[in-house]
């Protein structure tokens, strides 16, 4: 057994002496398996030969390609261990087989049936393994028309409604920045990962998750497809402010805002200090709405005589829902984010100094372990020779038939 | 007989999350499986219930109606007790005798103001888990910084990665995205703690910030800054080497279709898609290199097909080809849209008081698993029976006792009359 399989289980860790099988590529799988290894599973990234497409996605160290040092495949695969298979081949599929006999969950985000038509799917890798736990995550699910149809970041933002609601009322609708409609589904795949692991610890018996990326993002619409159901509202989108106390606002040195809920306006106008704010059209809750236009023109007035931190440290002292638009550096150096230990900082051997959000939560029990990612492969002679018994010389013809 | 669409059947779950971030959470673990028991004051209740103005008929009751509360309190109890008394103080540390997790969203005082520290949770059972989600964390120099979704969205990066690119303008999300992804990870982290106790008999506490597990979904924009300090850009709907790659205007009142190409392949059907126009033979869009430098061009071009069509007509053409494409599906309209709904995903709910709407089901579903929504949104104390008399043993006599005394009720107090309820319901 290699040294991620020990005998005594680390019980700061409560993963520890899972075997995670991730056949998964891109960001949402990686990003489920990710935590999971952060909190003491062994997870097994099985990539095909030529790597998860994502190591060939940037950032990359003063912008130079190098499927080793991919910034998106760095934040997603750290501490895990890579086995590359083919499995379009009879051996890859056979050693993959053998693989999730040996393992308590398996990720994967293949195209709906590429696994079972490969003799890879769920019935048959549980067969003999009833306490097997699986997920599927793809844009659409496994059933339905539209099952099979390719997806962007772009497209899963627009089916599931998000897009809609994003975005200036006079301009075309408005995708979220970077990949939410992955990370997204990622989050829930832990979240569903971990529910349905403690149910096959509890129960002895494990299932088969479907989950469709559209899906969880259409779940967040909150209380927009809900009133459109039960009411026949439809909804509009409205840019960065839905009214004049919840948005987003130019300050003297950047973007900052307010969400403030009808219970919070009395803290709002003590700490804002406006004696108009004090009149009945304002501080009647029935009366506000009506008078948005105006509120919202006193509003943008004000803010622009704020700054960021002196909003954050004026709704800190008043109780206020204020806040401001924080920059990826901001974050970085936050002394209240480093005070909470919340980024790994990893110096990477080819890739440098990396800082980068470390955790999901803090607990009393246990912690997090942030590993560097794995090469490519890097792990072929470890897993295959060194625990499913394997001889080299195998390796040697695996390696020729391109099984690995 | 083990359900494996609800592996968190027998685990008992106080529920003191109001608004938005908490609930979200609890509702999974309801989902789940989990008994979970809301537990309102009669006079600091959720006021998710009242947020929103009333449905059209509000009925007596209509704290109990509203959509939005039901959304996130369908499969759950509803206990009133009120935690600032010490009676109800009293009754709630024997209820956690009985409960294996505390959920609570609070700001990040308000537990320890009440008195319920986790040093005082723990006293009342020693291996309790039990998940705090103030906004900011609970310590560190931000920690009583104020915040519902949209502020955890700012203060996480997420709106400064978003925008149209050419005004410098940062774009929220047109949800409280913030408060969402911190209810899936609580309740990841839920479950994480149960299987920690199953190993080790502990309990523990999960101190989880909103900002920081929304943080979480930018990782390659952290990296870029510690790789090259270079801050994400404003891409709108384009993308950095995909044209098309869009949002393009279709026949019909602000109907869109999003549109990506990938490779030369997906282009080909594009054009077999649109009728194989003349222009789209010119060199500058015969390759991806080429259609990417002409991309604005090129974005005029496939607009000025999809102005004149239905967005379900374009769709249609393009999903005979393959093509990565959606339209911008309404509200009105998702809840409808038939690849959605051959798969179940939105569930009728059935209410007394309201009818028959639809919310959405099963987040993720699990093979073999029946319906995920059992009962809609409890009204309020409508458990307090079951709890207080079947779980606690208190007596009819003693229950009528805490209701004369205030300390339970089977209606909340000071709720807004909904005749006076602004009528606006497109600014929420």
């Amino acid at each position: 057994m290699s040294e991620h399989n020990q005998s005594q289980p680390d019980a700061s860790r409560p993963y520890d002496g899972v075997r995670v099988l991730e056949l998964a590529e891109g960001i949402s799988g990686p990003y489920a398996g990710r935590w999971l290894a952060a909190l003491g599973a062994d997870v097994v990234k099985v990539e095909r030969t030529t790597g998860d497409p994502s190591r060939a996605f940037g950032p990359w160290p003063d912008d130079l390609p190098d499927d080793e040092t991919s910034g998106l495949f760095l934040y997603l695969n750290g501490d895990k261990r890579s086995v590359t298979l083919n499995l379009d081949t009879s051996d890859g599929r056979e050693i993959l087989r053998e693989l999730a006999s040996s393992a308590e969950i398996v990720i994967e985000s293949f195209e709906p049936g590429y696994l079972a038509e490969r003799g890879l799917g769920y019935d048959e890798l549980s067969k003999d393994h009833s306490s097997l736990v699986m997920i599927s995550i793809t844009p659409f699910g496994q059933t339905g028309p539209n099952a099979n149809l390719p997806a962007t970041e772009l497209t899963l933002y627009a089916a599931c409604g998000q897009m809609w609601l994003t975005g200036h009322p006079d301009r075309p609708p408005l995708k979220n920045g970077g990949s939410q409609p992955s990370y997204q589904a990622g989050l829930n795949a832990f979240a569903a990962i971990s529910g349905a692991y403690y149910g096959a610890v509890m129960h002895e018996q494990g299932s088969y998750i479907d989950l469709s990326m559209r899906e969880t993002y259409a779940a967040m619409a909150e209380a927009f497809h809900t009133r459109a159901s039960q009411l026949g509202i439809e909804t509009q989108r409205s840019g960065n402010n839905l009214n004049a106390l919840w948005g987003v606002y130019e300050v003297s040195d950047g973007y900052g805002g307010i969400c403030a809920l009808p219970r919070n306006y009395p803290a709002f106008a003590r700490a804002v200090g406006l004696p108009e704010l004090q009149e009945e059209r304002f501080a009647d809750p029935g009366q506000r709405l009506l008078n948005n236009d105006e509120l919202m023109a006193i509003m943008f007035g004000w803010f622009i005589g704020q700054t960021r931190e002196g909003l954050l440290e004026l709704g800190i002292e008043n109780r206020v829902p204020f806040g401001f638009v924080a920059s990826i550096e901001d974050l970085t150096n936050s002394e209240h984010l480093r005070s909470r230990d919340f980024f790994a900082e990893i110096d990477d051997e080819r890739a440098g100094s990396l800082t980068y959000p470390g955790r999901l939560w803090l607990s009393s029990e246990h912690d997090w372990k942030m590993g560097r990612a794995p090469l490519l492969g890097e792990h072929n002679v470890e897993v295959i020779h060194g625990e499913l018994g394997y001889e080299r010389e195998d390796l040697v013809r695996l390696r020729e038939l391109d099984a690995i | 007989m083990f359900d494996p669409g609800r592996p968190l059947t027998g685990v008992r779950v106080a529920d003191l999350t109001m608004i938005w971030a908490g609930p979200y959470g609890a509702k999974i673990l309801a989902d789940q499986g989990a008994e979970v028991i809301k537990i309102e004051s009669p006079r600091a209740w959720d006021n998710i219930r009242t947020l929103l103005p009333p449905p059209v008929a509000p009925g007596e009751h209509w704290w109990n109606t509203n959509f939005y509360f039901h959304e996130y309190s369908r499969n759950k109890k509803s206990l009133s007790l009120d935690l600032a008394s010490d009676e109800g103080k009293a009754i709630f540390a024997r209820l956690l005798t009985h409960c294996d997790v505390v959920i609570e969203n609070y700001r990040t005082d308000v537990m320890d103001n009440l008195g319920l520290s986790y040093e005082w949770l723990k006293e009342q059972r020693e291996d309790i888990i039990v998940v705090g989600m103030a906004g900011f964390g609970k310590t560190g120099p931000e920690k009583d910084a104020v915040g519902y979704g949209p502020i955890i969205e700012m203060m996480s990066g997420m709106t400064s990665t978003s925008g149209y690119g050419d005004d410098g303008v940062p774009y929220k999300s047109g949800i409280s995205y913030g408060d969402p992804i911190a209810g899936i990870c609580a309740a990841a982290a839920v479950a994480t703690a149960l299987l920690q106790r199953k190993r080790t008999g502990q309990g523990q506490y999960i101190d989880l910030a909103q900002r920081e597990v929304m943080s979480t979904l930018l990782g390659e924009f952290y990296m870029d800054w510690s790789m090259n300090q270079r801050l994400p850009e404003h891409m709108g709907t384009g993308h950095d080497w995909m044209s098309p790659h869009n949002v393009y205007p279709c026949a019909g009142s602000d109907d869109w279709i999003a549109i990506c190409v990938r490779t030369d392949g997906e282009w080909e059907g594009l054009k077999r898609a649109m009728g194989s126009p003349e222009w789209a033979e010119r060199t500058e869009f015969s390759d991806q290199i080429l259609r990417w430098e002409h991309r604005a061009e090129l974005d005029e071009l496939v607009g000025s097909w999809t102005s004149t069509m239905s967005k379900t007509d374009v769709f249609a053409a393009l999903h005979a080809e393959r093509i990565p494409s959606s339209p911008v599906w309404k509200m009105l309209e998702v809840i409808r849209e038939p690849h959605i709904k051959a798969r179940g995903f939105y569930e009728p709910l059935r209410h007394p008081e309201v009818g028959i709407w639809s919310v959405h089901g099963w987040l993720w579903r699990t093979d073999g698993a029946g319906p995920c929504i059992l009962a809609p949104a409890p009204e309020f104390g409508q458990h307090n029976a079951e709890v207080l008399g079947g779980l606690l043993g208190l007596s009819d006599d003693e229950q009528a006792a805490l209701e004369a005394g205030g300390v339970i009720a089977s209606r909340p107090e000071g709720v807004p009359v909904a005749s006076e309820m602004p009528a606006t319901p497109s600014m929420l």
